[in-house]
């Protein structure tokens, strides 16, 4: 029996998925942020809408932090420095 | 009367008197020095090369803790990971920062009412964030309840708490005026 390549590739990078970890991107409750400008950073910059953007601002205000957005590590990276441009306290680590 | 930011037909207008804004051409100055200050892949054991594609020798927050909360660690709990990081984005973030002051300060030396584009009300929205967390550093203001000890120790005669309570009071007028800001622009912002 002859296999073809495009079926064997497919299986692997399936398995490539699943072996790289999902990132997520925290940001970190401070006293100084205001709870205005933390909501107006996540819909101007994620482009979340009013309602979800509220509810991580609140997670952020009463539990510390909030997970604000999940994804491969490069793009949480660019998240998290995009956040620091904006003074927001953000870091990135693997989502186990 | 005092007004902070507002929108009109042409734009976000800044409500300031003389003594408003020469204050913030003075603290946005500050700030920016500050982050112009040490490491900043200047130096000269700095290969010109990595300079030239943006990686900095900058491995360890600074010293400064003003200026590490300006510029936190991307990774919590992976030092090798957030001196990584650090190495590749310190040199462009203090970059933006110190533009985006640059950008806020200009705008206080237009003669007459100041009037806002997009990116300028953007970049007075951050610019404010970098300098009330600043001054939230100098003062010690660590936790949301600081800032009512803070304020009770003010005005005690002590100099030291004097010219911490001016510093509160110079921090209260710039949440107050990001406040009006993150206001008007919030009211353009989708739902």
């Amino acid at each position: 029996m002859v296999t073809s390549p495009i079926e064997l590739d497919e299986p692997r990078a399936e398995q490539d998925v699943q072996l790289s970890p999902p990132w997520v991107t925290l940001v970190w409750n401070d006293p100084v942020n205001l709870m205005s400008y933390v909501t107006f950073v996540f819909q101007k910059y994620f482009g979340y809408g009013r309602v979800k953007s509220e509810e991580l601002m609140l997670d952020v205000h009463l539990k510390g932090r909030a997970a604000v957005a999940h994804g491969d590590r490069e793009e949480m990276e660019r998240h998290v420095e995009a956040l620091h441009g904006y003074g927001l306290w953000a870091t990135l680590q693997k989502d186990d | 009367v005092i007004s902070g930011f507002h929108r009109t037909r042409r734009g976000i207008r800044a409500g300031l008197d003389q003594d408003q804004r020469g204050l913030l051409d003075h603290v946005l100055g500050e700030v920016h020095d500050l982050l112009d200050d040490g490491r900043d892949g200047s130096g000269p054991d700095e290969d010109p090369l990595f300079r030239m594609v943006g990686i900095g020798t900058a491995v360890e927050p600074p010293a400064d803790p003003a200026l590490a909360r300006l510029l936190p660690d991307a990774h919590r709990d992976d030092g090798p990971a957030a001196a990584e990081f650090r190495r590749y984005t310190e040199g462009g973030l203090r970059e933006r920062k110190r533009a985006g002051l640059v950008a806020a300060r200009a705008c206080l030396a237009r003669p007459g009412p100041i009037l806002l584009d997009d990116a300028e009300a953007q970049a007075w929205v951050v610019a404010l964030t970098d300098l009330r967390l600043v001054l939230a550093s100098r003062m010690g203001l660590e936790r949301e309840e600081d800032h009512d000890r803070l304020a009770a120790a003010a005005g005690t005669g002590d100099p030291v708490q004097d010219q911490v309570g001016f510093l509160l009071m110079v921090y209260d007028f710039l949440s107050w005026l990001q406040e009006t800001l993150v206001e008007s622009l919030m009211a353009q912002l989708p739902d």
